[in-house]
């Protein structure tokens, strides 16, 4: 693998989990009432971070209104 | 259950069953480290990182394959069940000491390198043309990326976001990851110098995992009812005799199309539903009913098998099936209705 390969590949990543943690952080601080109904409690909160930073595009699917393909059928 | 998604509560049981994972793990570490010292040649110690890597390796590896075995084991033996309720934790418990051992690699190997360490991991090994000699550390890295998005999710807050086909399809990767990491501890294991033992010992925990595997999918298709031609020619699903589902269980249909069903029996009343249930796709039809309601072998969802709904307050709905008794033979429409519709039961004795 060229440097220069490794290096896209990590930006890439870098990219793509720093955009996904700064979303994930909006979105507990903000957008978890339109996701999950009830209140969650700070420590879920945390437990959830990781996979929002890892599965925003979803999540941003979700908050704008594309429910899960079993609802919809 | 949920009235939209789940927090499972900690309770004794669970909290046992960490102890003995934590405890388990503690000893795995511990029992490797010290083999690794008094199998060391003479005059070639290695450090306590190198030690921790391999240990720590070694146990996500394990117990990677543990989880995979538990899935098929539960099929063939129904004492293995509790731990597969809380295969999850054993799963975050395979990314923890997998993140232990990636990121001791990356600091301890290529924390000091002039490039980036993670930039230093993809290249130092550049025979990525190469089969045997392939840097075996890459495959590592993509499996661990795979293990931490799945232990990212296990949370059942995702399993309602994502909706249970997607959450599905992402756990399912767990065998791309097995499948990447076998690959990194055998191409590992020829490249170092600890050579064909640990390759044997990787290797064969691949062929355990999948023969399991292989069984448990036989029985499971001789346990299903085999479905035969369309009854009367009208493509209903022959479901067999009545009296031939147990009491307050069920049988599995494999139609020929589509989702598999599950035909329960609650005294004279037949129901068929969904056989996957809303929370992670439990086999709803290996459940039973109680107080009247379909409960899930895996983590106790409830359904009433009437319209497939969860009782309330919870919200969760699987289609179901029109069913039709016939001479005391059971016969099911193979199309669903959409989830939560309410069929009337088909009595068993009636003439139909
Ligand atoms: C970033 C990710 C990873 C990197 C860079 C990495 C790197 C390495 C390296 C350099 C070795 C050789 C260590 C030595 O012989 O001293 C090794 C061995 C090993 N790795 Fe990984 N690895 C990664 C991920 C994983 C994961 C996710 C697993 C399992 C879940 C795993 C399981 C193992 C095992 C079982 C060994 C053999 C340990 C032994 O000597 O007993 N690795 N890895
Ligand atoms: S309750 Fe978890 S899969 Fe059914």
């Amino acid at each position: 693998m060229s440097v220069a390969l490794a290096e896209a590949i990590w930006r890439g990543l870098a990219l793509y989990f720093g955009f996904g943690l700064v979303t994930g952080i909006g979105v507990i601080l903000f957008g978890l009432k339109r996701l999950a109904p009830g209140r969650l409690p700070w420590r879920v909160r945390l437990v959830i971070l990781p996979g929002l930073a890892a599965l925003w595009p979803v999540v941003l699917l979700r908050l704008a209104g594309v429910r899960p393909a079993e609802d919809r059928a | 259950m949920a009235a939209g998604y789940v927090i499972v509560g900690w309770n004794r049981f669970k909290r046992a069953y960490d102890g003995v994972l934590l405890a388990g793990l503690a000893a795995f570490l511990a029992a490797h480290a010290g083999a690794g010292i008094l199998l060391a040649p003479a005059g070639q110690h290695p450090s306590e990182v190198q030690l921790l890597i391999r240990a720590s390796g070694a146990a996500a590896f394990s117990l990677l394959t543990i989880i995979l075995c538990i899935g098929p084991l539960a099929r063939l033996t129904p004492r293995v069940l509790p731990v597969l309720y809380n295969r999850r934790h054993l799963g975050v418990a395979c990314f923890a000491a997998a993140l232990v051992h990636g990121g001791l690699v990356v600091l301890w190997y290529h924390g000091f390198s002039e490039v980036n360490a993670f930039v230093s991991l993809l290249i130092s090994n550049p025979r990525y043309g190469s089969f045997g000699g392939f840097p075996f550390e890459s495959l590592g890295a993509l499996a661990l990326l795979i293990l931490f998005v799945m232990a990212a999710t296990s949370h059942d807050f995702w399993n309602h976001v994502l909706g249970p086909r997607l959450w599905k399809w992402i756990h399912m990767s767990v065998y791309a990851a097995y499948g990447l990491l076998v690959g990194h501890v055998m191409l590992g294991a020829v490249q170092g110098e600890k050579g064909l033992a640990q390759a044997a010992l990787a290797g064969g925990s691949a062929l355990l995992v999948a023969g399991l595997h292989i069984v448990a999918g036989q029985l499971e298709r001789r346990r299903d009812r085999a479905v035969d031609g369309p009854p009367e020619g009208e493509g209903w699903l022959d479901a067999g005799p009545a009296e031939a589902i147990p009491d307050g269980r069920a049988v599995i249909l494999v139609p020929p199309m589509g989702e598999r069903i599950a035909v329960f029996r609650d005294g004279a009343k037949v129901y068929a539903v969904a056989n996957a249930c809303r929370h992670q796709g439990g086999p709803l039809g290996e459940g039973r009913i109680l107080d009247g309601c379909i409960v899930c072998p895996w983590h106790g969802f409830q359904y009433r098998p009437e319209d497939g709904c969860s009782p309330p307050p919870f919200t969760e709905k699987i289609p179901t099936y029109r069913t039709r008794i016939t001479g005391g033979w059971v016969f099911v429409e193979p199309s669903p209705q959409p989830p939560g519709t309410p069929i009337a039961p088909s009595i068993a004795g009636e003439a139909g």
